[in-house]
Parts: C-alpha cells; structure tokens; sequence
C-alpha cells in the first residue's frame, strides 16, 4: 500500500560550509591504554582515533584484542611529500560496533615495523597485501612473499612516485 | 601424475603428504582462486590460497581518476552486489563533502540494494549447491534472479554493473512499472523461499553435506575480521546495518538472522532467512517511500573534498565492506582503499580446513561465498 | 538414357545428401561446441546466466561447459585476464586438443577494457596477445544475447553458412 508520502522538509542546503561542525565528541574508550581522541562517526566514519610510535603497533594490537575489537584492515599511504609512511590500522568491535583507527608512521626511506600477525592472525594478509603495495616490512612476518603481485615482483605500484 | 617433489614427510606426525594443486582454472573455485593443498591421504594437513589472479588495480585507479569517474569500478569489485559497493563508495563521498542526500534517494537505494542482495544471494545458492552435486537448484535461482534483473535493468539500463548511484543521489527515478513490479515481485518469492525450504534445505542430503562441516568459531571470526553470513553463522548477531546505521536502515523493522552452530548449514540458513529479511525491507520501504527529488541539489561537478581520511562501511552481500578515502583538498582521491569483506573471510579457510576429507573442504569453501575480483581488487 | 544409378540417386535426394567429409564434420562441430568452464570475472556471470534457464544454451548446443580443457572445443575467455593469470591461461589453451576456437567476451578479454590506463601495471590488455581470437563479443558485460549471438557467429565461422535468423533492431 503505498500511502500518500509526505514531502520531505526543504531544510538545510545540500552542501552544508565546512567548519561548522560541534567539538569533537570524549574518548568512547578509556578503558584502553592507548591515547584515543573521540570522533564524530558521522563526520568520519569512525569513533575513535588514536596515533602510536611504530614500535608500539604490538602492543596496540594486543590492548584491542583484549576489548574484544576484531582486525577490520590495515593499508599504508605514502606521503611523500613529508618523507613518510603512514600504516593505518582499523578495528571494529563485533558487539558494540565500535569503530577504532590506530595509525603510525615511519620514514620513508626505511619503512619498517614489528608485525601484528602474532596477536591477529588475519593481519597476515593485511601485511602482506601492504608490502606490495608500498614496500613496508613487517618484521617478523611468517611469510612476507609476494600476495596480489605475481610471485617474482619486486616493484610496489602504489607509492607515489612508482612508474610501470 | 605424481611429482616427487610434492611428497614430503610431516613434521609433527611423521606421516607422509602430498601437495595438489587446485586453481586457478577449477569449477568449484568460483573464478580464478588457487589453493595449496597438502594432504594426508584424504584428509587436508594444510590449505593455504593463493591469491592475485585477477588482481585489477582498484586502488590504484583511485588515484587516477575524479571522484565520480571512479563510480563504474565501483560496480566491478563484487559484481554480484553492485549496488551496495557503489552506495559505500558515494556514501564515503557525501559524507566528507557533507552532502545531504533526499530522503526518496535514500529510500531507492535501500530497495535497490536490497534486491541486489537477494539476486546475489540467489547465484550463491545455485553455484553452491552446484558445487554439492545438485544442477537442478540453479535454474531455479537463475529463474527468479532474472526477475530482479528485470527490474533493475528497467530502471539503470544494466543487469550486471549498475553504477546507478551518483554523489548526491540517483541517476534516475524509478518509473511506477518498477514499484509495480518489484511488489509483485515480493508476492512472488515468499512461496519461492518455502518452496526452496521444502525442495533442499530441508534435504537430508543436502543436510548430511553440510551439517557439523567446517565449524567457525566467533573467536576464529574475530581474529580473522570475517563478517557477514560468515560470522552471523557463528552466533554473532553483528550486521553493519544495524551496528553502524547509515541510509534509511533505522527507519525499517528487520531481524538479523543468526545460527550459532557455525558450521556450513548454519552460514547456509543465514542467507536463506536473510532473503526473506530483505524481501521486508523491499516492502516497508515501498510503504514508506515518499515524493521528492532523486538528486540533492547544488553538488558540484567536480568535487574537492577537505583534506583528511573518510570511512564509509555498508553491509554488503557477503559482508561488511568499508571505502576508506584520503584526502588532500584535491579533486582526485590521494588514496582509496577498499576493505572487501571476502578478503577476510577467506582468510580464515587455512584454520578452518585443517583435518577435513577435501569434499568437506570445498563444501566450507562454498560456504563462505567468496567472489574472487572482491578478494583482489 | 537415365542409367538405373541415376534413378537411384534422384530417388534418394530427398533423402540422402552428399558432401566433403570436413563439412559433415564441421556441421558436427558447430552444433555442439562444447565450452571450456572457464570464469574470471564479471562476463563469467553472464555466461552462467546464457547456460541457465532463461538463456538456455542447449537450444544451440553448446550447454555442454567441461572443467577440463582436454575435452573443450572452445574457451570463452570471460574476464580481466592479468599478467599473473596469463601463463595458466596460456597452458589451458595449448592443453585443449585441435580443432578449437576462442571467443573473447567482453571489454577486457578484447583490449583490457575498463582497466587500461597510462602506467597500468597488472591487466593483459586483450587475450588475442596471447593466442589467437576466433569472435569478439563487445560489451561490459555482453548480455547473455550477446554470448549467444557470438556463438552462431562462430558456427557461422565453422560452417561458412547462417543456421539462424539475424535478429535486427528494430
């Protein structure tokens, strides 16, 4: 039965100016020791949002595993410009639904840092998937080959300054 | 042909094994995946896939090209739910520009997308079954998906790669053939699902193959990120419909459909009961659906969004897949990256197989409905 | 003078047809091309859907889809094909036995179709740089029609004559 539908209200324009939105939103996780800054999920897309040195990435993992959270993905993005690796590293939680983003850097020139595949064993492929693309070692990866890239690929398509 | 390379002792038993090679040209792998396999006898000791065969340069593309060009490839990653990989592509973008989409398009998108899961699911449970040795079930499912295709193609012109989404709304609006037929269409499958009941699930075959095959734990989801059918089979009552409302999904009455045996049946009646779920949501949304425009007004032609990372997670077919973009204040993208649900849920088959007779093994595979361009992109 | 073979022959016309061995073969050929079960990607469901109910390639007999390429005549090539896939797909064309035939389906098993791009790294842009092409089916994806006409194109190939009507737009 499709009734009469009422029109929707001619409010607010489609393009709302940036910079008008509320302050951020408080910590939804302080019982982790991890420093997370509340994020507004309807701005981002995540709740909380936290950045930690490269050698702290293990123990990250293991503060989420302990909440309960469940490995979403993990990518890189080469600023190249700053001379840096970024390694993003996104967990949800399976019951409350819970969005959370552990990043770090490291330097460009020697992109390297502990693997997390010990805590989260689907970071596995994650990891590898993040070599190929930017050439990051994760030290202490089982099994650091070549994953969407032919076996023999020694070249890392999405750092910026690649050329095929 | 036995190849004595491929045969070797094993550490820990002290048995000795094989290696066979299955993919990436093999019927049950549901297009180019390869798997390892290193057996004892029958029994698997270790699976491990290999993927990358048609790996296609998603995420690079992403760096190459407007935020709208990029929709068409949006519509190849899962080309079964075509529609729900598009909404999270426009949805990451409308929700960094702060585009404010009109109600009616959201409703359309709620319905389209959800006749897409069912079409998607509809192929999943031909080829599945296919794949256990039942042909007939197949021209069954391919009978209705036809009708849906029907449908969606009078409204995007495509059966397949639908691209009907834009940044802001719709292509187009639905004609009233559409709404005419996609009630009718709704009438039509209720009986079709009880008569599937009736004709296979309730099979003791078909029950024998499947029951207490391949059990996944939640624990096993967990670590591994695998979502969807996979992980409400596992008892977890976790959809991102709900766990993370977007579009007009708060506004509808719906169950999430959850079976905590975590075996193949269980992940099998979970997108069965999940067709019926999204045959409500296609009704109550067509109730519900109100007048106005399909396209929010005023969207620029080319978009700058504001520098920073955006993430945009639908409910997909066969999981939860997520657009994550990284923005430097230009008009094309500094970084797209796609978080496939089959990714993941492949990527617990190396635990879950262990010790199972390989007929088994394929039958957890089918299970886990994987598309392969999803899991490379 | 009408020999009594000669009303022999004109007796059995009606009946009996003659012709070179290599046509009676190849009309055997055409009807019932048996096609290699070989999906990639997007086309694969499309060619699915031509082999199920509504399509129904058995009407033109080629419903007949074999996992192994050893009893293949042709291979629908119906998907991206990368540079990692090339060599197996390589293999399973040189494992086909002769005669067989080739189909290219869709935009990227012709150039690479939406893929191609300056500096790509990953897609073969076009089977036909691997092995030779029979008919291409343009399209992304061709619809099941589509994959139909194709295969009447290469029966038209086979047999050097049209069994079916051309259907035209009208």
């Amino acid at each position: 039965m499709s009734s009469p539908a009422p029109e929707p209200k001619p409010a607010a324009p489609a393009v709302s100016p940036p910079g008008a939105s509320a302050p951020p939103p408080p910590n939804p996780l302080p019982q982790i020791a991890l420093p997370f800054q509340g994020v507004d999920h309807a701005l981002k897309g995540y709740h909380a949002d936290a950045t930690v040195a490269p050698d702290q990435v293990v123990f990250a993992a293991e503060q989420m595993d302990r909440a309960g959270f469940a490995i979403d993905t993990i990518t890189g993005v080469d600023w190249i410009a700053q001379q840096q690796m970024e390694i993003v590293y996104d967990f949800f939680h399976p019951v409350t639904g819970l969005r959370a983003v552990v990043r770090t850097r490291v330097p460009r020139d020697n992109p390297e840092l502990p693997t997390i595949s010990g805590v989260f064993p689907g970071a596995n492929w994650h990891e590898r998937e993040t070599h190929d693309f930017f050439g990051i070692r994760f030290a202490g990866h089982p099994n650091l080959t070549p994953f969407l890239l032919p076996e023999d690929a020694d070249y890392h398509p999405l750092r910026k300054d690649f050329t095929s | 042909m036995i190849v004595k390379e491929n045969i070797a002792t094993d550490a820990e038993t002290g048995r000795e094994t094989f290696v066979i090679n299955i993919g990436p040209q093999h019927p049950a792998t549901h297009g180019v995946l390869r798997v390892k396999m290193t057996m004892d006898g029958e029994y698997i000791v270790r699976a491990e896939p290999v993927v990358g065969y048609i790996h296609r340069m998603q995420e690079k593309m992403g760096e190459n090209r407007t935020y709208a060009q990029y929709l068409p490839n949006t519509s190849r990653i899962d080309y079964l739910s075509a529609m729900t990989y598009t909404h999270a592509f426009v949805g990451a973008v409308e929700r960094a520009a702060r585009i404010q989409v009109p109600p009616r398009a959201e409703y359309i998108r709620v319905i389209t997308s959800e006749l897409n899961r069912i079409s998607s699911h509809l192929v999943w449970w031909g080829a599945f079954l296919l794949d256990l040795g039942g042909f007939t079930p197949l021209l069954y499912a391919f009978d209705d998906r036809e009708k849906i295709l029907d449908l969606l193609e009078g409204i995007t012109g495509s059966r397949l790669t639908y691209s009907y989404y834009r940044i802001g709304g719709l292509y187009n609006d639905v004609d009233d053939a559409f709404l005419k037929g996609t009630r009718e269409f709704v009438h039509h499958m209720r009986p079709r699902l009880k008569m599937y009941r009736d004709l296979v699930t309730d099979n003791i075959i078909l029950r024998k193959r499947l029951e207490n095959i391949g059990p996944i734990s939640a624990e096993l989801c967990r670590k591994y990120g695998a979502t969807g059918p996979v992980l409400r089979g596992s008892g977890v009552p976790y959809d991102v419909r709900r766990a993370e409302p977007y579009s007009v999904y708060p506004e509808f009455d719906f169950l999430i459909p959850t079976f905590p045996e975590g075996d193949s049946m269980a992940r099998y009646r979970v997108r069965m009961e999940e067709m019926a779920q999204s045959l409500r949501i296609i009704e109550q949304a067509l109730d519900k659906l109100p007048a106005g425009p399909v396209m929010a007004d005023k969207v620029p032609r080319v978009l700058k969004l504001p520098a920073g990372d955006y993430c945009y997670a639908v409910e997909a077919a066969r999981g939860r897949f997520m657009v994550r973009i990284v923005s430097d204040n230009k008009e094309i993208p500094y970084r797209v990256k796609l978080r496939t649900p089959c990714l993941s849920n492949l990527s617990l088959f190396e635990e879950a197989s262990r010790g199972l007779l390989l007929p088994d093994a394929l039958a957890v595979m089918g299970s886990l409905d994987l598309v392969i361009p999803d899991i490379d992109r | 003078m009408e020999t009594q073979e000669d009303q022999l022959l004109k007796d059995c016309a009606p009946y009996v047809k003659f012709a070179k061995l290599d046509e009676l073969l190849n009309l055997g050929r055409a009807n019932s091309l048996w096609p290699l079960t070989f999906g990639l990607a997007c086309c694969a469901i499309e060619m699915m859907a031509a082999g199920a109910s509504r399509f129904d390639l058995a009407r033109f007999g080629a419903e007949v889809f074999r996992p192994s390429p050893r009893q293949a005549d042709v291979m629908i090539v119906a998907g991206t094909i990368n540079k990692k896939m090339a060599a197996a797909v390589k293999t399973l064309y040189d494992q086909m036995p002769e005669p067989k035939w080739v189909i290219a389906m869709g935009n990227c098993a012709i150039s690479g179709g939406p893929f191609v791009f300056p500096g790509q790294y990953a897609v073969v842009e076009g089977v036909d740089k691997l092995f030779p092409v029979d008919v291409y089916i343009p399209g992304c994806p061709p619809r099941p029609e589509a994959l139909i006409e194709g295969l009447l194109k290469l029966e038209e190939k086979l047999t050097g004559k049209r069994r079916w009507p051309v259907v035209k737009p009208e």
